[in-house]
C-alpha cells in the first residue's frame, strides 16, 4: 500500500467518514467535521502507523488531506 | 486543626503525596481574580488554593509588562507562588496555566521552579505538559477537560510519549464560568452536564489507573454550590473531591475588586449569560454595559498590545479581552465584563473563606446525615 493510500485509509477509519470525501484537498476541520480532539487522535494513528514522531508545532500545520500525505512522504523518505 | 470543626469528618482530597483535609479545590480565575491572596486563605482553610496565571504580569507593573509580558508574567506568577506559600505556611498550592496563553510554556516552567504543588491545565489540551516540568520537580500535573475522550486522549498521550499519566483530572461541565469547553449548542445538552460527564471520565481513568498503579483521582466542577453538592458527587458519583470557583469570589479574600464582587451579589439569574469570546470559545459572563454595546456593534477593533492568547482572533475582535478582564477585576466595570459560574446569582453575601468553607462542610455533613438516616 502507498502511503497516500494508506494515509487515506486511517483518515477515513478515524475521522468515520466516507473514502470519496478524503480529498486532497480537503480541509480536516471545515471539510471533514472534525474536531480538535480528532486531529490529534488522528496525529497519533499517523505515528503508529509510520512509526514517525510528530511535534505539536508541526502537527497544528497539518490542515489538509495533501498537508498529512506530504509531510508523511518526506519523514518517511519517499519524498 | 486539632479542633473537629465540623459535626463529620469529610474525606480528605489526596493527590498523590498532598493531602487537602477539605475536598475541595478553588477554581483559577483569571484575569487576577485568584492570586495569592485567594488561594492561601483557601490553602490555610485546608482546601486547594489555586493561582490563576492569566496575565500576573500585569501585577508587577503595567510599563514593565508592556514592555516585556512574557518576562513580567514568569517574574510574576513567581512571586504569587512564593507569596502564597509563605502565608500559608504547609497549604496546597496550586497553578491554573490554560494551554491558549502564549506563555504557556514558560509559565508551567516558572510555576514548578516556583515550588506550585500542582498544576492545572486546560481550554485546551496540555499533551506536552510533562515535558514542561524541570527534572525531578514535585509538582503533580491535571489536565482540565469537559469529556472522557479528551481526558483519555491526554492520558494515551502522555503514556506514549513521556511514560507519565495525569495526577489528577478536573472534568468541568457546561456550568462553569468564564470560557467553556463546549460548542455553545451543547451547553444545554443532557449529554454534556456534569454528573453525566463525571462517571465517563472516572470511567475512562480506571483503566489508566492500572497502569499507573495509583489512583488518578477525578475532580467534577461548574455549577457546584452547596455541601449538598459536594456530598452528592462525591457519593454518589464517585469523584475523589469538587472544584468551585463561583463560591470564593464573595470571599473577603478574593483578589478581585469590591466592585467585581458585588456584580456577583447584585446578579439576577437572567443576567448571566454565554458571549462568544474572541479566544473562539463560548463564556458564560453577568451581562452589562459593556457587553451590550459590544452586541449593539459600538465597539470597534483595537491595538492589540501583546498577543496573549494563542487563540485569539484579535484583527477581528471588536474588544481587547485581556483589557475587558483586567478592567474588571480592577472595579472598572464600564471598560469589562464580569465572568461568572451559572450559579452566580445565588451568591448573597461576602464572607470569609473560613466562613465559606466552614458553611459547605456543615452543609456536607447535613447531607451525609440526611443520606445515612434514610
Amino acid at each position: 500500500m502507498s502511503v497516500e493510500e494508506k494515509v487515506i485509509e486511517i483518515i477515513v477509519e478515524k475521522l468515520n467518514v466516507p473514502r470519496e470525501k478524503v480529498k486532497p484537498e480537503a480541509a480536516f476541520i471545515d471539510d471533514l467535521g472534525a474536531d480538535s480532539l480528532d486531529l490529534v487522535e488522528l496525529v497519533m494513528a499517523m505515528e503508529e502507523a509510520f512509526d514517525v514522531e510528530v511535534s505539536d508545532e508541526e502537527a497544528e500545520k497539518l490542515r489538509t488531506v495533501k498537508d498529512v500525505i506530504d509531510y508523511i512522504k518526506v519523514r518517511v523518505g519517499e519524498a | 486543626m486539632s479542633k473537629k470543626r465540623w459535626s463529620c469528618d469529610p474525606p480528605p482530597l489526596k493527590i498523590g503525596d498532598l493531602v487537602a483535609p477539605v475536598p475541595i479545590v478553588q477554581g483559577g480565575m483569571g484575569v487576577g481574580i485568584s492570586l495569592a491572596g485567594l488561594a492561601s486563605a483557601v490553602a490555610r482553610a485546608g482546601a486547594i488554593g489555586v493561582i490563576s496565571a492569566a496575565l500576573v504580569g500585569v501585577y508587577e507593573g503595567e510599563a514593565f509588562f508592556l514592555k516585556n509580558p512574557t518576562e513580567a508574567n514568569i517574574k510574576g506568577i513567581k512571586r504569587q507562588i512564593t507569596l502564597a506559600k509563605e502565608k500559608a505556611p504547609g497549604g496546597i498550592i496550586g497553578v491554573n496555566v490554560m494551554v491558549a496563553l502564549t506563555d504557556f510554556e514558560p509559565l508551567c516552567r516558572a510555576a514548578c521552579e516556583a515550588g506550585a504543588d500542582i498544576l492545572f491545565c486546560g481550554a485546551g489540551l496540555p499533551l506536552n505538559l510533562p515535558a514542561l516540568r524541570p527534572e525531578g520537580s514535585p509538582t503533580k500535573l491535571a489536565p482540565i477537560v469537559s469529556s472522557a475522550r479528551a481526558a483519555e486522549l491526554i492520558a494515551k498521550r502522555w503514556w506514549q510519549k513521556y511514560g507519565y499519566l495525569p495526577d489528577a483530572v478536573v472534568v468541568e461541565g457546561p456550568k462553569a464560568g468564564g470560557h467553556l469547553g463546549f460548542k455553545p449548542e451543547k451547553l444545554e445538552t443532557p449529554e454534556t452536564q456534569l454528573e453525566i460527564i463525571t462517571p465517563q471520565v472516572i470511567e475512562a481513568m480506571k483503566r489508566y489507573e492500572d497502569i499507573a498503579g495509583r489512583p488518578i483521582p477525578v475532580i467534577p466542577a461548574g455549577g457546584i454550590y452547596t455541601g449538598k453538592d459536594i456530598y452528592f458527587y462525591l457519593h454518589k458519583i464517585g469523584a475523589a473531591g469538587v472544584q468551585m470557583a463561583t463560591r470564593f469570589v464573595a470571599t473577603h479574600e478574593c483578589d478581585a475588586s469590591l466592585a467585581f464582587k458585588e456584580a456577583y451579589i447584585k446578579a439576577s439569574q437572567r443576567d448571566l449569560k454565554i458571549i462568544k469570546s474572541p479566544v473562539g470559545l463560548p463564556g458564560r459572563v453577568i451581562k452589562g454595559k459593556f457587553i451590550e454595546e459590544v452586541e449593539q456593534g459600538k465597539k470597534k477593533p483595537y491595538k492589540c498590545m501583546y498577543h496573549c492568547l494563542k487563540t485569539c482572533n484579535y484583527r477581528q475582535s471588536p474588544y481587547c479581552i485581556a483589557a475587558a478582564l483586567i478592567n474588571a477585576q480592577k472595579g472598572r466595570l464600564e471598560g469589562g465584563f464580569v465572568f461568572a459560574g451559572a450559579n452566580a446569582w445565588r451568591v448573597e453575601k461576602i464572607v470569609s473563606v473560613q466562613e465559606l468553607i466552614d458553611e459547605l462542610m456543615e452543609e456536607y455533613c447535613q447531607a451525609k446525615k440526611e443520606d445515612t438516616n434514610s
